[in-house]
């Protein structure tokens, strides 16, 4: 097992070299100027043209590249063009908010998922199953930006029970609606593949034996069935994981969570290169460790899977 | 596990997390919705609407404007100007200190105009001061100091242009130039937009970007501790949001978001809490002058005559803005507004087109940033040229690419605005209109005109107020008959506050607005 993940860590620094250039490229690729967003309405052209300068906008691509990495090398991302603020501060301020906000909503995502999931599938054909059906193709159909201002709507202006925006200082009232905006979509998903998964396992011998040797249906259900369900369960939950890590845009944006999503978003739209490159960076290697997690956790859950592996 | 002991801690779960809800804000502290947050609060880097608001309050130049716009005294005690124009003299206020705790000097006034335009800096606003005499030499690295800066005493400096240049009180309200302390600046080096460290009314205490920032009263105010104790601004991105925010009471200021604007003006609740002013601004539709086919004035015109400004006005944005005649907006001049401007006339229109031998149409792209409203409203445009058989492809652009195409002269057709900087009516020509400002330096529409270049120098050299203004009129007219944009609407600002918060005002400008006249009715004694 160590072994493995020598190797796979060591798999992730040509794909983060790579994650790093195609960025760079995209960037360079589509219309716009850092510079002609951060002078204002009225500027100087010896102004702009210093600015650029000063920034080294106005070296080679691959000059700017090769800079860019010598400064990866030193364990710097360099400074926004817009605040001037060091990048590696922003992000090690905004990370642990997003990883608060994703690991809530991948947690409900779970918890919801897999009841919906196992009840649809214990009550196959029935009314319940059918209702389960229902909401998660409701939950998989629901825009999150549409599902973010109705809870809102419901929860902070008509009720007045939750905070509409912010994070208090980490106080727990927070999260909630943010989270459950963010997982609703991931919950419906894992509660469609918690319960194929479930009629499938639901067919097998060993469930019969289960019961034959006088282990009550709960028992059946949640020892036996629901953990062989798990390993479809954990890959999804894992990619949803990784890709709220690189930021869940819209729902940061409607409840002013400080998040890398929101950073990111307002960096590409200004034209932030340094900004930019290291939400993408930080997501990529957020989106590596997450997947390995995944692929260890296949291996608690299903013995079988470290066998093959050896 | 039993049942009892479950919902004990249900319970308790429900008391932790509702009692967290509650934010604990001192009632003596405006709570101030921001859309974004500020970039910087460097005076010499701030070019954004967050940034010059607040450091307003932060700050103080030598000298501000007041709720109509005129120019009054801040840091300076008072000034004259010398018969030729050209010298200013500042007398320095005594008892203004910094809130670290140093008393302003003459020298502070010279080190902070020095720094805007240090070649070391590059300050996106050394504009500001290209007419003070030695600004270029400065600038250009040629000369250690600027020679048109002048410390006469500890408590006066003059100010020497190379030639009169009337709008020059104005440029000396924008937040660019006020005093800063040079020890502070040293000892923050390029940080020191995050510790800003002035002589204004408030102190920034708190600043955690893109969530919030907070500003308490400065004790040692040269005019006076300011009525409220503090100032936290909440940037909330999204619109509705910041409504529900301000209608649960966890902000109390807002600027309407232009969905809400009917709603509230129309509110029995609210109605009286709306404060609402015609913005220094005009939105345009702007023309590449040098880009066939509107480098000829008469597809131009034809253009202003096909576009109902008053109809759009009065129904896509519900009279949130006042219909243009000219590029200046209104209150600025002291001289009769502009009334025969372009009227909705699609005949005239078309036979300004078929003179103009486009008989059969036109084809041309429409550049606008990929904003709603910016697109319905140019949607609408787009119908109503199409009736005079100009067909605009719209280009929806998202903001830097839309900046770039339009200052770089790609786009042969844009929608955009222009504020001003300062409230003088020069904010709407020179810039936009003088042959010297092609592309990002503001003529966006690369309009090149010998007549109006001299008639705005001439306005300039022209110290006389009154007769400076009906110069500006006469400029207006000119731009106005050669029609480098179509002229369509001034955006009017709609503000909301708590009734609890008193001695809200709307200045002209956002940067006028020092923040000390508000006060919370409940706390009248403070």
């Amino acid at each position: 097992m160590r072994s493995y993940l020598i190797r796979r860590l060591l798999l992730a620094i040509p794909t983060i070299l790579g994650v790093t250039l195609v960025t760079f490229l995209l960037m360079r690729s589509i219309p716009g100027d850092p510079v002609i967003g951060m002078v204002g309405e009225r500027a100087d052209p010896e102004v702009i043209s210093q600015m650029r300068h000063d920034l080294g906008l106005d070296k080679p691509l691959a000059v700017q590249y090769v800079r860019y990495i010598r400064m990866l090398c030193r364990g710097e991302l360099g400074r926004s063009h817009y605040t001037n603020r060091p990048v590696v501060e922003s992000i090690a301020k905004k990370f642990p908010n997003t990883l608060k906000l994703a690991g809530a909503a991948v947690v409900i995502a779970i918890f919801a998922g897999l009841a919906l999931g196992i009840t649809a599938a214990v009550t196959r054909g029935r009314f319940l199953d059918r209702l389960c059906s229902v909401t998660a193709s409701l939950g998989i159909a629901t825009p999150v930006f549409w599902l973010a201002l109705l809870l809102v709507m419901l929860f902070s202006y008509a009720l007045g029970w939750l905070p509409a925006s912010g994070m208090g200082g980490g106080a727990p009232a927070f999260i909630i609606l943010p989270a459950l905006s963010l997982g609703t979509r991931s919950a419906a998903y894992l509660a469609r593949i918690t319960r194929s998964s479930m009629l499938e396992i639901m067919t097998q011998d060993y469930l019969r034996t289960a019961r034959a040797k006088g282990l009550g249906e709960a028992a059946v259900t949640l020892k036996h069935a629901a953990r062989n369900a798990l390993i479809p369960v954990i890959t999804l939950a894992g990619l949803d994981f990784g890709s709220y890590l690189n930021g869940a845009v819209l729902t940061e944006t409607i409840f002013g969570w400080n998040g890398i999503g929101r950073f990111a978003m307002e960096a590409i739209l200004k034209r932030d290169y340094p900004v930019i490159l290291g939400t993408v960076l930080i997501g990529a290697v957020a989106f590596i460790i997450v997947n390995l997690i995944v692929d260890i956790l296949y291996a608690v859950v299903d013995p079988r899977i470290s066998g093959s592996r050896r | 596990m039993n049942l009892i002991s479950c919902r004990v801690l249900c319970l308790a779960a429900v008391v932790l997390l509702l009692g967290c809800a509650r934010r604990d804000v001192p009632s003596d502290t405006v709570r101030w919705h921001l859309q974004e947050s500020p970039t910087t609060l460097d005076p010499t880097f701030v070019v954004d609407v967050a940034g010059g608001r607040i450091a307003a309050k932060l700050f103080n130049g030598l000298l501000r404007l007041d709720e109509q716009g005129r120019i009054i005294p801040d840091i300076a005690s008072d000034w004259q100007i010398s018969e030729d124009g050209r010298t200013y003299t500042f007398g320095i206020r005594d008892g203004v200190y910094f809130s670290n705790g140093r008393e302003v000097t003459a020298e502070d006034v010279k080190f902070s105009l020095e720094r805007l335009l240090s070649p070391e800096v590059a300050s996106p606003r050394r504009w500001i001061l290209s007419h003070v005499a030695g600004a270029k030499e400065f600038q250009d690295g040629n000369a250690d100091s600027i020679a048109g800066i002048d410390v006469v005493d500890g408590n006066t400096v003059k100010i020497k242009l190379d030639e009169p240049f009337a709008p020059f009180p104005y440029l000396l309200t924008m937040p660019n130039v006020a005093i800063i302390p040079a020890e502070e600046v040293e000892r923050w080096g390029p940080d020191f937009g995050f510790h800003p460290v002035g002589t204004g009314p408030f102190v920034l205490t708190e600043w955690e970007p893109d969530v919030r920032l907070k500003l308490e009263a400065n004790p040692r105010y040269f005019e006076g501790v300011p009525r409220v104790r503090a100032i936290e601004y909440r940037i909330i991105p999204e619109a509705l949001t910041a409504v529900v925010e301000f209608e649960n009471e966890n902000l109390d200021v807002m600027e309407i978001p232009w969905a809400e604007v009917s709603r509230y003006v129309a509110s029995a609740q609210w109605s009286g809490f709306v404060h609402s002013r015609t913005g220094l601004n005009i939105h345009y539709l702007g023309f590449n002058c040098q880009m066939e086919p509107f480098s000829d004035v008469r597809v131009r015109r034809a253009m202003n005559h096909a576009i109902d400004r008053r109809r759009i006005a009065g129904t896509v944005l519900e009279e949130r803005v006042e219909p243009a005649v000219g590029p200046i907006p209104p209150g600025l001049v002291e001289a009769p507004q502009l009334t025969d401007g372009y009227d909705y006339d699609r005949e005239r229109a078309s036979r300004l087109l078929e003179e103009a031998g486009f008989d059969k149409g036109l084809k041309t792209r429409l550049f606008l940033s990929s904003g709603r409203e910016e697109l319905t409203v140019c949607e609408v445009i787009q119908s109503y040229l199409r009736e005079v058989g100009v067909e605009a492809e719209l280009v929806p652009l998202e903001w830097s690419a839309f900046k770039k195409a339009v200052a770089s002269g790609e786009a042969p057709l844009f929608y955009l605005s222009w504020w001003a900087d300062y409230p003088e009516a020069e904010s709407f020509l020179f810039p936009t209109f003088h042959s010297s400002n092609w592309g990002a330096a503001g003529n966006r529409a690369r309009f090149g005109s010998k007549e109006v270049d001299l008639a705005i120098e001439e306005a300039h050299r022209t110290i006389d107020d009154s007769a400076r203004a009906l110069k500006y009129r006469q400029i207006e007219r000119m731009v106005v008959e050669e029609a480098p944009w179509v002229f369509l609407w001034y955006r009017k600002e709609f503000y909301i506050r708590q009734p609890r918060v008193g001695g809200f005002r709307l200045f002209p400008i956002y940067c006028a607005d020092k923040g000390t006249g508000m006060f919370f009715e409940d706390l009248k004694t403070r």
